[in-house]
Parts: structure tokens; sequence; C-alpha cells
């Protein structure tokens, strides 16, 4: 695997851990949540990385699996936490 | 190279019991749920990392996906139903709790740490054992090799769950039924009762996503023949479709006749057993297909497997049996006694 893919790799991993301070320090919901959806949209770049790095085409459908999901979880958000309608 | 992947995986390993202690330490349940959809994104990360992208497809499709939407529900119900709880039985809890005394509450948390510790001890020391005791090298996967031409398929954990030990995959299937028949028999549905237009963000979306979702579920259940996928994945992306319209309240998802869910749900345990049944009455054990056929009938097993998986997950979220009135008249949950009101009015 060269080195292009692997230190970016590294790098998205880097950004991940960074972006957990934005989770645990908030303040509001919506900034834990989207720091969340930035932990997923950074996951699909590691995944697709690494999938051209290694050669390995399998890391392309879990990262398809994660782009698809991850939206799942924004509108239960959006619906349900960020002011949604009374249901 | 090396080095940057090395450095990688140490991130992750630091990064993923650290995620993992702030997640129950966190007095906040909001913060604990984002936290554990970002455990989920970690774990399926470090599945890659150890090359078992099947676990790691199904911890993306489940850890990440699907428990989030139902964490963030259940999280809402929650908050509504402790207000209303605060203010009924505000005085009753308030006696309940005077009636444990403070020192026993300090004497009761060194023994719950102790036997945690111990607890957390005799694993750590069960996993040395049974490291030491593996065969370096070895493991099930060459005796698995050695056997793949005869499963019918090309995936050797595919071959393992549908075909080798069939009947783990059988009771699995059959747990997850249960656990449907369970929540059915508790409660039923509660949909909202009007028709509530989404809005123009959330209808695009959901006419977008539904669609490109249950093309990926049938994707994976077909590729699990020859590399990571299979039901539970396939079946898991066809829940979070159910999901996703469940949460748009599109009508169409009211309008699904009740049998029809029925018959979803059992399906694929239905057609795993009596697959099971005839495999037995032919002569051979349990869920011994016949091998020029076997790829056929994994792929049978599989697909009804997958639609029950998803409408069971999917029945899960939505945490009751189906509307029992049909849904196009009144819709939503409403008793014997509303409907004869209503049949009284008309005649009025």
């Amino acid at each position: 695997m060269s080195w292009q893919y692997s230190s970016a790799a590294l790098f998205l991993l880097l950004a991940i851990v960074a972006g957990l301070g934005r989770i645990l320090r908030g303040p509001t919901a919506a900034d834990s949540m989207l720091a969340a959806q930035l932990f997923g949209t950074c996951g699909v770049a590691i995944l697709l990385l690494l999938a051209r790095g290694l050669e390995w085409e399998v890391l392309q459908d879990i990262a398809l699996v994660f782009a698809l999901l991850a939206a799942l979880a924004a509108v239960a958000f959006a619906l349900r936490t960020w002011g949604g309608t009374e249901r | 190279m090396m080095d940057a992947m090395g450095i990688f995986d140490m991130v992750l390993a630091l990064a993923l019991p650290w995620l993992g202690w702030r997640l129950l330490a966190s007095p906040d349940l909001f913060r604990a749920m984002v936290l554990f959809i970002s455990l989920g994104l970690l774990m399926a990360l470090t599945w890659v990392r150890l090359q078992a992208p099947d676990v790691a497809l199904a911890e993306a499709a489940i850890g990440a996906g699907l428990t989030g939407a139902l964490f963030l529900s259940a999280l809402r119900r929650l908050e509504r139903l402790s207000e209303a709880e605060r203010r009924l039985a505000f005085a009753g809890k308030r006696e309940e709790e005077d009636e444990i005394p403070p020192e026993r509450h300090r004497r009761a948390k060194p023994v719950a740490y102790g036997l945690a510790l111990l607890l957390l001890a005799v694993f750590v020391l069960l996993l040395a054992w049974s490291l030491a005791q593996t065969p370096a090298g070895g493991g099930l996967g060459p005796a698995v090799g050695e056997q793949l031409g005869q499963s019918g398929v090309r995936s050797e954990v595919t071959a393992v769950l549908l075909n080798f030990r069939g009947y783990d995959t059988l009771l699995e299937v059959m747990v997850l039924f249960l656990a449907a028949l369970g929540v059915w028999s508790l409660t039923r549905v509660r949909l909202p009762l009007q028709d509530e237009e989404p809005g123009p963000v959330l209808a695009t979306l959901v006419r977008l996503l539904a669609p490109l979702m249950i093309m990926v579920a049938g994707y994976l259940v077909w590729i699990g023949g020859s590399r990571a996928g299979g039901a539970f994945q396939g079946g898991a992306v066809l829940a979070a479709a159910g999901v996703l319209l469940l949460l748009a309240n599109v009508t169409v998802v009211r309008q699904i006749p009740a049998a029809l869910l029925r018959w979803g749900l059992a399906l694929g345990p239905l057609l795993f057993l009596l697959t099971a049944v005839v495999c037995v009455a032919a002569g051979g054990n349990l869920l011994e297909y016949p091998p020029q056929r076997a790829g056929a009938w994994i792929l049978l097993i599989e697909s009804a497997s997958a639609v029950s998986i998803g409408v069971t997950l999917a029945a899960l979220y939505a945490g009751g049996r189906p509307p029992e009135p049909p849904a196009q008249d009144r819709g939503g949950e409403q008793g014997p006694g509303r409907d004869a009101d209503a049949d009284a009015g008309g005649r009025q």
C-alpha cells in the first residue's frame, strides 16, 4: 500500500479523534450530531482510500452501506430531536 | 507505508476503549447516544483492520445506522415519559428512595466494583488461556478452505453460516422472529393519525434513498455468495429503508396490509425450517443440501431470510404489531369503542 493512501487515511482518522472533542463539549445537540455525521463522512473516505490502497473491493461495499445509513441517523435526529414536530 | 498504517492501528486501539469509557460514563443520554454511533464507526474500521469485512458490514449497518435511529426515537419517548411520570409519581418515588439506608449504599459500591474487577480478571485469564491453547496459524480456516468446493458458494463466511453450520443461522433467524413476536404481543404500534406531508427536503431524500437502500440490500444478499455480504447485512439495510419510510410517515407505510407484514415476518424462518425438514426427510442431515444445487438453495434461503430480517428489524423499530383497522379509513390505533361511536354518529 503506497504511503499516500495510508497517510491520508491516518490524517482522516486523526480528524475523527479531534472531532470527538466536539461531541464531548457540545454545546448544543446539533453540534454533537454534526460531529457524528462528519465521522460518517471521514469513515467513508477512509474505507475508500483503503479499498484503493489495499486493492480490496469489499471495502467499497462497506463504504456504500455507511454512506446510506449515516443519512438515516441524520433524518432521525432532524425529525425527533432537532425541534421536530410534535409526534 | 507500513508505518502510517501502524500508527493508524495504534490510534484505533487507543481511541476505542477511551470512547467506550466516555460513552458509559456520560450522564447525558443524548451525548452517550452520539458517542455510541461514533463507537460503531470506529468498531467497523477496527473490524476492517482485523480482516473481517463481514462483521464490519454488519456493524456499519446495525451499530452505526439502525441503532442510532432507534436510540433517537427511544430518547424522545423517554423524555416525554419521564416528564409525565415526574408529575404523577413524585411523592411515591421519594418514599421508595428513602427506604434504602445510605450506609447500605456505601457498602454496596465497593462490593459491586470488586465483583466487576473479579469478572474482568477472570475474563482476561480465560482470554490468555485460550490464546495459549490455540495452535499457531491454525484455526478452522484451512478446514473450511478444503471443503469450500462442496458448499455451493465462494465466500468462506457464507459457506460456514449457511451450509456447514446452517443450524446456527437457523436458530439466529428464529431468535429474531421470537423477538418480533414478543414485541408484537406487548402492544400495538402507534402511528401518527393525520396525513402529514413531509417537507420537500425530506420527501426528496426519501424518494432518492429508499429505492437505493432496497437495491443495495438485494446487492448485498447476492454478493454474499462470493464475498462479504449476506442475509443479515442485506436485511439490515432493508430495515433501514423501512425505518426511513416510518420516520418520514409516508402514507404507503400505513397502507401495507397487516397480513402481508405477518407473512414477511414468517417467510424466512418458515422456508429455512421447511428446508431443514425436507433435507432430513430426504435421508440427509439437517440442512444437508444436495451438493450440486447447494448454491441455489443458499441464495433462496438468504433472500427469504433477508426479507424477514428486514421486516423484523423495522417492526422492532416501530415497536408493536400493526394497527388493526384498515389504515386508509382512520389510520393509527383505535379501539372498538371509537369505531362504535363513529358508527352511531353516522346513523344519527
